[in-house]
């Protein structure tokens, strides 16, 4: 059996037991790095704390989905920066939920090291902030104006020349 | 990569914040399980919900039928997979599995309890006490039963009352991400932010935003998608020589980014601020007219040039994003001109530099302008006698050539002339530095010189070429100079003797450019060629022009031309092909200059173009078009035309420098002087050397300048002097003719 076929056991964090392909669960740096320690993956179910049994695996859905890809460089980080804030139909479509699971998804990406799965979280918030006003922000994720009128003239002044074009 | 810390770090601070009291159930809630038992979000009346809601009050729907759901932004469309967080509308409820005696008994119940209080109107005691025995029981049910239970109630209600939940639930299903995440992940998501607009509006939204958005993280990734400088980078704008600063000559460009220029502080400084015609100002009149009789001259505009050139740094990524931003919006849009004439006769604007501390103007009527880099006349160098063709400054030091032979070195500070150059037997058509202390000039005798400066000696002369040397342009110790022999040659400074003659061209060539490991020379016979200085090898032969080709520009694998058939061309000089061809203008491109994203043309047909470079359109002209422009040059945030307007030499200086911090009036308002208010008329210098203005030879100038039309302006022709005669009327033959 090859290493891409083992099965790896993991835990919720509501102890909740999921089996997956070690390739698939490999994607998580910190998942590799636990089986890279223990040598090969045991009989024991890799506990993975902090995230419930939804997320995980949606988590391990996209895992899937993009278990082929290259493996990340270590330039990768410097390199995406300058890329665009497009993101794949895949992706997109998989970030598709309610914006507890894309916050939870984000924290559990950067929690279980899937670099890329945490950037296309972020660069999905982003994207809802992109183009809109800061009401039509507070708007979309329900955020209460708590700057006093004087305060929120202050900042509109400050950031006038950001309009300008 | 833990974010259990963070998190609690995070919720500590954030429980303080009023409006994210209901998020906080998102961190305590990790465990699904565990929240069915310790729901701590008990269901909220109506109005103890507004309370958290306050920018969102409950809309209920005019059309009951429409039910607001789908204003979330994260309502599932059709994801990879159901979304495992099923929402209300999830689910529909299955009535048939129902026990019968499930059905609101508990409510019925309460009412009979209560029948004697009942009366018939609605009694709010009894309806609390139902509630209450209610909530005790949706308490008690596992989620399950609580989504079947909602189901129920749900399906009971009508379209007004669904709205009424819709807008309910809404909100509650949102989260401030930045209250959710840790500022780690926070600031990940800013970065991802690509314009500066969404992160001004951003900080806007709340405190915790604005406190987000304040952290430079967001900005350093802004400036770097910008392709901005980065804070490190920025040259301080002392100790620079001036030699690659600005050459404007027809001749090639410098190959070096211009020096940071930092001359906004001098702008609003109201003492120090130039002369302006639509809006006169004491202050300043008294500055001008009464600053140098207190101070010698040279002190005065030292003072003002050095001390006050700089704007304060830029301490933040913000700031320095701000400052660079406002700079490119002002070259789009924006700007403030300053336009003056600076000869009372028509001359013939031959030369134009702009260093770090002057604009220097070259005439063909043997005067040279020296102004500060606002504008503001300093002084008139006057010893040569005829036209002068060629100057390059260094510093404080200014190398000029022309029409009477004679090589000029000045003091640019005193305005005297400190060696007059001797050698040369026919004009000087160009002239560059090699360090503080060795000039470089070529002449229609046929030969270069390079002299030193200090000692004010020939050190070599440069004998090979067969024609007059037209250009030439310097990188370490190799000089190359092109000729209307056809031909470029490479010679070594220090040894000053021929190493290679580039040999290819069918016709005269009239622009070079070299940055030590290329050579592009432009030549009347349309095409450009690109040359290996070490082999002397031609690369590559660039066509596409109609005409001569008197403007290029060399900077890093990017080759700028501009020809006497008005078009512009941006050449990669990876594939020796063409990325933009522009249509610039009517006439000749008189003028070019390019750095890392613009190029600005002046043409014979008046007008100043700015180009994008990468993408090769038209960002904008600058100012209404003027009957003829001679010369334009321009660093990052200050450009400065020669031009003709009404019959007049007027120098327009265009500031694209932004607003002082502090400014309390915004931005749009300051750059709506866009384009020509009014022109300064000719004034006498107030201090230096008073010019002295040549008589009676008006007739000659308007005759050179009708000429200047009718050629190609950025051909610069040469004027003969009577010792010139013999060869030089055979050579202006070949030229008028060719063309």
């Amino acid at each position: 059996m090859s290493e891409g076929e083992q099965k790896v056991k993991l835990l919720s964090s509501d102890q909740v037991e999921i089996e997956t392909e070690r390739k698939v669960a490999e994607r998580s740096m910190l998942i590799k790095n636990m089986i890279e320690d223990l040598g090969a993956p045991g009989e024991e179910p890799i506990p993975i704390m902090n995230v419930s049994e939804a997320v995980l695996r949606k988590v391990l859905e996209w895992c899937q989905h993009h278990k082929n890809d290259p493996a990340p460089t270590q330039d990768d980080d410097a390199d995406s920066r300058k890329k665009t804030t497009d993101i794949e139909d895949w992706d997109q479509k998989f970030m598709q939920v309610d914006q507890e699971m894309l916050f939870e998804i984000i924290l559990a990406a950067n929690y279980m090291d899937i670099k890329a799965l945490l950037d296309v979280g972020c660069k999905t918030v982003a994207n809802m902030i992109k183009g809109k006003s800061p009401e039509e922000i507070r708007k979309t994720f329900n955020i209460q104006n708590d700057f006093t009128p004087e305060e929120e003239d202050q900042i509109r002044r400050e950031n006038e020349w950001a309009e300008d074009r | 990569m833990d974010y259990a810390s963070p998190t609690d770090d995070e919720h500590e601070s954030l429980a303080r914040m009023p409006s994210q009291s209901h998020n906080n159930r998102f961190y305590s809630g990790h465990g699904k399980a565990r929240a069915t038992h310790t729901r701590p979000r008990p269901i909220n009346t109506p109005s103890s919900s507004m309370t958290n809601v306050p920018t969102m009050p409950i809309p209920i729907p005019s059309n009951p039928n429409v039910i607001p759901g789908n204003t979330l932004p994260s309502a599932p469309a059709s994801p990879p997979t159901p979304a495992p967080s099923p929402t209300p509308m999830g689910r529909e409820p299955d009535w048939s599995t129902a026990d019968p005696r499930e059905d609101i008994g508990d409510l019925e119940l309460d009412e009979h309890d209560h029948g004697s209080a009942r009366t018939s109107t609605v009694d709010s005691a009894g309806y609390s006490f139902g509630y209450r025995h209610m909530r005790a029981m949706f308490a008690q049910m596992d989620n399950d039963e609580r989504q079947r239970m909602l189901g129920e109630l749900l399906n009971m209600c009508d379209g007004k009352l669904l709205g009424f939940v819709a807008g309910f639930v809404g909100p509650r299903l949102k989260r401030d991400p930045f209250s959710v995440l840790p500022n780690e992940l926070c600031l990940r998501i800013l970065t991802f932010i690509d314009e500066p607009k969404t992160l001004a509006r951003s900080s806007q939204v709340s405190r915790r935003w604005r406190e987000l958005v304040s952290d430079d993280m967001a900005w350093k990734s802004l400036c770097e998608r910008h392709a901005y400088r980065r804070l490190s980078d920025e040259p301080s704008s002392t100790g620079r020589p001036v030699t690659a600063a600005q050459s404007s000559n027809s001749e090639q460009r410098h190959q070096h980014p211009y020096g940071y220029h930092h001359g906004f502080a001098q702008m609003h400084n109201p003492s120090l601020a130039g002369l302006s015609s639509s809006a006169p100002d004491l202050t300043r009149r008294m500055s001008m007219n009464h600053a140098p009789s207190v101070l010698p001259p040279t002190l005065s505009t030292r003072a003002s040039s050095s001390a006050v050139k700089r704007r304060p740094k830029a301490l933040t990524y913000r700031s320095h994003f701000k400052q660079r931003y406002q700079v490119e919006t002002a070259w789009r849009t924006g700007g403030k001109v300053d336009t003056r004439q600076i000869t009372p006769d028509q001359g013939v604007v031959t030369s134009l530099h702009l260093t770090p501390n002057y604009i220097i103007v070259a005439l063909d009527n043997a005067k040279i302008h020296v102004f500060d880099t606002e504008g503001r006349h300093l002084r008139c160098l006057q010893g040569h006698v005829m036209g002068v063709w060629a100057m390059v400054p260094y510093g404080d030091t200014l190398v000029s050539g022309g029409c009477d032979r004679d090589v000029r070195v000045w003091d640019l500070q005193s305005g005297q002339a400190v060696h007059m150059l001797r050698g040369h037997t026919s004009t000087v058509r160009c002239l560059k530095m090699s360090g503080p202390n060795v000039a470089i000039s070529g002449s229609r005798d046929t030969t270069l010189r390079i002299w030193d400066i200090k000692k004010g000696i020939c050190r070599h002369v440069l004998v090979g070429h067969q024609a007059s040397v037209r250009c030439l342009e310097i990188c370490g110790d190799l000089v190359v100079s092109g000729s209307y022999d056809t031909t470029a040659r490479i010679w070594s400074i220090s040894e000053g003797r021929c190493l290679r003659t580039l040999q290819g061209h069918f016709s005269q060539i009239y622009a070079v450019a070299f940055d030590g490991k290329r050579v592009a020379t432009g030549s009347l016979d349309t095409s450009v060629r690109v040359w290996d200085p070490r082999d002397g090898r031609c690369l590559a032969q660039l066509q596409g022009h109609t005409s001569l080709v008197g403007q290029l520009q060399l900077r890093n694998d990017t080759l700028v031309t501009g020809g006497s058939d008005g078009s512009v061309r941006v050449w990669s000089l990876q594939t020796y092909s063409a990325i933009h061809r522009l249509a610039a203008h009517d006439n000749s491109v008189t003028s070019l200059q390019f750095d890392d994203s613009r190029i600005v043309s002046g043409g014979s047909d008046g007008r100043v173009k700015v180009w994008d470079l990468d993408r090769g359109v038209l960002v904008r002209e600058l100012g209404s078009p003027a009957e003829a422009v001679w010369r334009v040059v321009f660093e990052e945030e200050k450009a400065v035309v020669l031009a003709s307007r009404n019959g007049k030499t007027v120098m327009e200086v265009w500031s694209f420098a932004p607003p002082p911090e502090d400014e309390a009036s915004p931005y749009s308002l300051r750059s709506s002087t866009n384009g020509i208010s009014s022109i300064t008329p000719y004034q006498d210098p107030a201090y230096g050397e008073r010019p002295n203005y040549g008589r009676g030879d008006s007739s000659d100038q308007s005759k050179a300048m009708t000429q200047q039309h009718d050629e190609n302006m950025n051909d610069g022709y040469d004027v003969p002097t009577e010792s010139d005669e013999g060869r030089a009327s055979v050579m202006e033959d070949v030229e008028e003719g060719t063309q």
